[in-house]
């Protein structure tokens, strides 16, 4: 019928890292870091501000994803229809950023634009008026989304996770309730802004074909006179007091799936297992033939897909193991997930495996790493955290040349099952 | 002024190669030296527009079945992975995209494999009954688990009568996942997975010789098949509005107004694109600005074509703001489109249009995974050359023909509306 002569499998190459090393570095007059990540191969520029004004730093909560989502919602020389139009007009796209530990935005213009989008740029960063009537129509929409996430099973998992993992005394472990979009005011927005989106408190990425063309332009816009001195960010002291490990369920009438998400605590990226602790968690969930995968997806069929992380903020980590399942399958889906660990404690991991582990990651690291734009977004979990420039290089080491030894034993030391958080979000 | 902007915007051209090899396989290869690594693509010729109406979801359930393994290599992932790549795919109405994208000099594995599922796939039983399962969890997870997620379910059974594109690539029914079976499987493969049923096409750091002989190598060989070659039941022209009102426990209303509008393969799709772009594309767009800031009726407002290669629809979607009665936020969504014949487009809108083409077409070059699959669209659609001519297609578009065609669209007659709103508390 349908098939032809076996043939030969062809010879699979190593794959290698490509290169990992961190890039160019320089700055501007005040002292402003400038990273530099060249070999573009068209005519585009992306840079990207990177302020200290996260959730981490903010006073009222809300304020840091407000203040940034306001960049561009009005200036003291535009209104906010005009400023959009502006940069529209040019074919730039300016992505908002606002995470847990850093806030910013993302440009991404024609070369040909540079001076007009990087005026718009400073425009929006640092002059912005903060309208009431935006602020309000923004502070709508913001709800309506929180809204729609509570009726979401893997969204309310997320935040029991964090809450009951961090504890409630810092911003990571803080729940939002829909009064804390009516409490936030213009007034608190002008004041994590003044504190927060100036040039002693950034850093700037610029990535495209020859990137140093853009210098002259950053230095005239972002290092002029009275832009502050560039200082290292300061990093708040966070209390992670928790009620402690155990179950939560919270039920959810409608959801015909269940939201599964356990973990517990785990290390952060200046312990020197952080690296083999990836490796080992890529192993359990990490990639589309990982071990849960393979076994709750491919032979039980009880979940589209099911993942584990290893990750870490400022001064705490964690890891995690996330899925939906339907709502039949959740207790033995728990069960299956401890049974996986369990096996990984027990027994080292075999050679074909590791190599499948090793090569998966290479070809990661080839990804993260393949193009200026991508190297862009890598490196800011290096800036970010202040960890050791070389630290992908270390990671390409650890991924080469880590053992199952070591990887079970690194199991046995961070995979502390006593002290997990189990969540389930479904229906009774 | 035409030949000026011409100069300015075909600067950048993905140069590529075209061979077809003796079975029909079509392969594409474009060399970018830039990456180090390098995106496979097979596209086949088959999406849920081939499928029976009482099997629908039949050919995305069949793209997972792709990555079960073969009698030859019984793990499809292993090898992707020990070659350091990643692969995926997705299913559509019009066709089933699979891709690997790998250093570039692992290029042959990626070769091995799909010619070998391209042939001796396992549709044993056990391996049958677990996808169902996966795709019904996959239905649950994205269409039935989410806030809004049953739109396009409820959609398309409204705007489409006659044509498959009356369901989602999803499908219309769990049930008919349920259903599916092996000997119908089977001849779904037989029918639509061969080397003439197929576009391979290939970007990233390999030369097209190389391309061409691996290609010829490992595909040469498997029989040809037979190219799809569809009829299909011809949507007829809409005879009147249509309306549905479904209730939800939702926080928010949510209203849709689709129209009927041409094939993917016409000047009116460039025309539309550019005008759904001047509407809605951006935060300055006519819709952020005016249903959005200044009557404050919606949160969000967007308005896009669907793409289908049959004739397909252009979607408006908007989330209404709280208190807002929905016959209102309609009658103010119909007067922003008619008001395209009192206000044309103005050159100001029309270059921000072209502006932000040419920068979101640069964006999207950046993957070489993007590039391969864009190229084998467009063979698709007829020439791969249209990956480049499409250019000139969006820069030349007028005021006028953006009003021509949007008078021949918006029509109340050639319009479906549904009413999604919360449930009384």
């Amino acid at each position: 019928m349908k098939r032809q002569k076996i043939k030969t499998a062809p010879a699979i190459i190593t794959p290698s890292p490509g290169d990992t090393s961190f890039p160019e570095f320089t700055r501007l007059s005040n002292g402003v870091p400038v990273y530099l990540l060249g070999n573009g191969a068209v005519d585009l520029l992306r840079i990207e501000f990177v302020f200290n004004a996260g959730q981490l730093v903010e006073p009222v909560h809300l304020a840091a994803s407000a203040t940034n989502a306001m960049l561009t919602e009005g200036t003291t020389l535009h209104d906010a229809q005009s400023i959009n139009d502006l940069i529209d007009s040019t074919g730039a796209v300016f992505n908002h950023t606002a995470d847990k530990d850093s806030a910013g935005l993302v440009t991404v213009t024609l070369t040909r634009k540079l001076e007009e989008v990087m005026a718009l740029a400073e425009e929006v960063l640092f002059h912005p008026s903060f309208p009431e009537k935006e602020f309000r129509m923004l502070t709508d929409k913001r709800l309506q989304a929180f809204m729609t996430g509570r009726q979401k099973t893997s969204v309310i998992a997320r935040e029991l996770f964090y809450q009951a993992l961090c504890g409630v005394n810092n911003p990571y472990g803080r729940i939002t309730a829909a009064d804390d979009y009516k409490a936030l005011a213009v007034a608190d927005l002008n004041a994590f802004h003044s504190l927060h989106y100036r040039t002693d408190n950034m850093y700037i990425t610029v990535a495209g074909r020859r990137p140093e063309q853009a210098l002259p332009v950053l230095e005239r816009r972002f290092a002029g006179p009275g832009t502050g001195k560039w200082h290292k960010p300061l990093i708040p002291a966070l209390n992670f007091d928790t009620a402690g490990p155990g179950s939560i369920f919270r039920e959810m009438d409608n959801s015909v799936q269940s939201t599964v998400r356990m973990g517990w605590r785990g290390i952060t990226r200046d312990n020197p297992d952080y690296q083999g602790l990836q490796v080992a968690t890529m192993i359990l969930g990490g990639y589309f033939g990982s071990r849960l995968m393979r076994n709750i997806r491919e032979e039980k069929g009880y979940t589209y897909g099911i993942h584990a992380v290893a990750g870490a903020f400022h001064g705490i980590g964690y890891i995690a193991i996330m899925t939906d399942v339907a709502n039949e399958y959740r207790t033995e889906t728990i069960k299956e997930i401890r049974m996986e660990i369990e096996k990984l404690r027990l027994e080292e991991v075999g050679v074909e495996e590791m190599t499948l582990v090793r090569n998966h990651l290479m070809g990661e690291l080839a990804r993260m790493f393949d193009g200026p734009f991508a190297c862009a977004e890598a490196i800011r979990g290096i800036i970010d955290y202040d960890a050791s420039p070389d630290y992908y290089t270390r990671f390409a080491e650890t991924v080469r040349t880590i053992t199952p030894g070591k990887i079970k034993e690194l199991v046995s030391t961070y995979f502390n099952m006593d002290d997990a958080y189990e969540i389930i979000v479904g229906a009774r | 002024m035409f030949i000026l902007v011409s100069l300015k915007y075909f600067t950048f051209m993905i140069r590529f190669e075209r061979h077809t090899l003796g079975n029909g396989l079509r392969v594409i290869s474009h060399m970018d030296e830039s990456t180090p690594m390098v995106t496979s693509n097979l596209l086949y010729d088959a999406g849920s527009r081939d499928e029976d109406p009482d099997a629908t979801g039949f050919a995305h359930l069949f793209e997972h079945l792709m990555f079960e393994g073969t009698a030859n290599i019984p793990l499809f992932d292993t090898p992707v992975m020990m070659a350091g790549g990643e692969n995926n795919a997705f299913t559509n109405n019009d066709l089933t995209n699979y891709y690997i994208t790998l250093p570039y000099n692992n290029l042959e594995t990626a070769f091995w494999l799909d010619s070998d599922r391209m042939t001796g796939l396992d549709l044993s039983d056990g391996r049958v009954v677990t996808q169902k399962s996966v795709v019904t969890e996959e239905f649950r997870q994205r269409y039935l688990n989410q806030p809004y997620g049953d739109i396009l379910l409820l959609l398309r059974p409204l705007a489409y009568k006659v044509h498959p594109y009356r369901w989602p690539a999803i499908g219309l029914d769990i049930s008919h996942i349920e259903k599916a079976d092996s000997t119908s499987l089977r001849r779904f493969y037989q029918r639509y997975y061969n080397p003439a049923n197929a576009i391979l096409s290939v970007a990233g750091n390999v030369r097209p010789d190389d391309v061409f002989r691996l290609a010829d190598k490992w595909f040469g060989t498997i029989a040809a098949g037979d190219r799809n070659v569809r009829i299909l039941p011809v949507e007829p022209p809409q005879d009147g509005h249509r309306e549905i009102t479904v209730h939800r426990p939702v926080p928010a209303a949510h209203l849709i107004m689709a129209f009927h509008s041409g094939i993917r393969n016409s000047r009116e799709f460039y025309v539309l694109d550019l005008l759904t772009d001047i509407l809605a594309g951006c935060d300055s767009g006519r819709f952020p600005e005016q249903l959005v800031r200044n009557r404050e009726l919606f949160s969000e407002a967007d308005i896009y074509l669907s793409g289908e290669i049959d004739p397909g629809l252009v979607i408006f979607s908007g989330r209404l703001k709280e208190g807002v009665d929905i016959m209102k936020a309609e009658a103010a969504v119909t007067d922003e489109l008619s008001r395209l014949a009192a206000s044309p487009v103005t050159p100001a809108e029309l270059d921000k249009a072209r502006n932000r083409y040419e920068s979101h077409r640069l964006m999207s070059y950046l993957s070489a995974a993007n590039k391969a699959f864009s190229l084998a669209f467009h063979e698709l659609l007829g020439d791969a050359e249209g990956i480049n001519s499409e250019t000139e297609q969006y820069m030349s578009v007028t005021v006028d023909e953006i009003m021509k065609a949007s008078s021949l669209v918006f029509r109340p007659e050639n319009c479906s509306v549904i009413h999604y709103l919360p449930e009384q508390k």
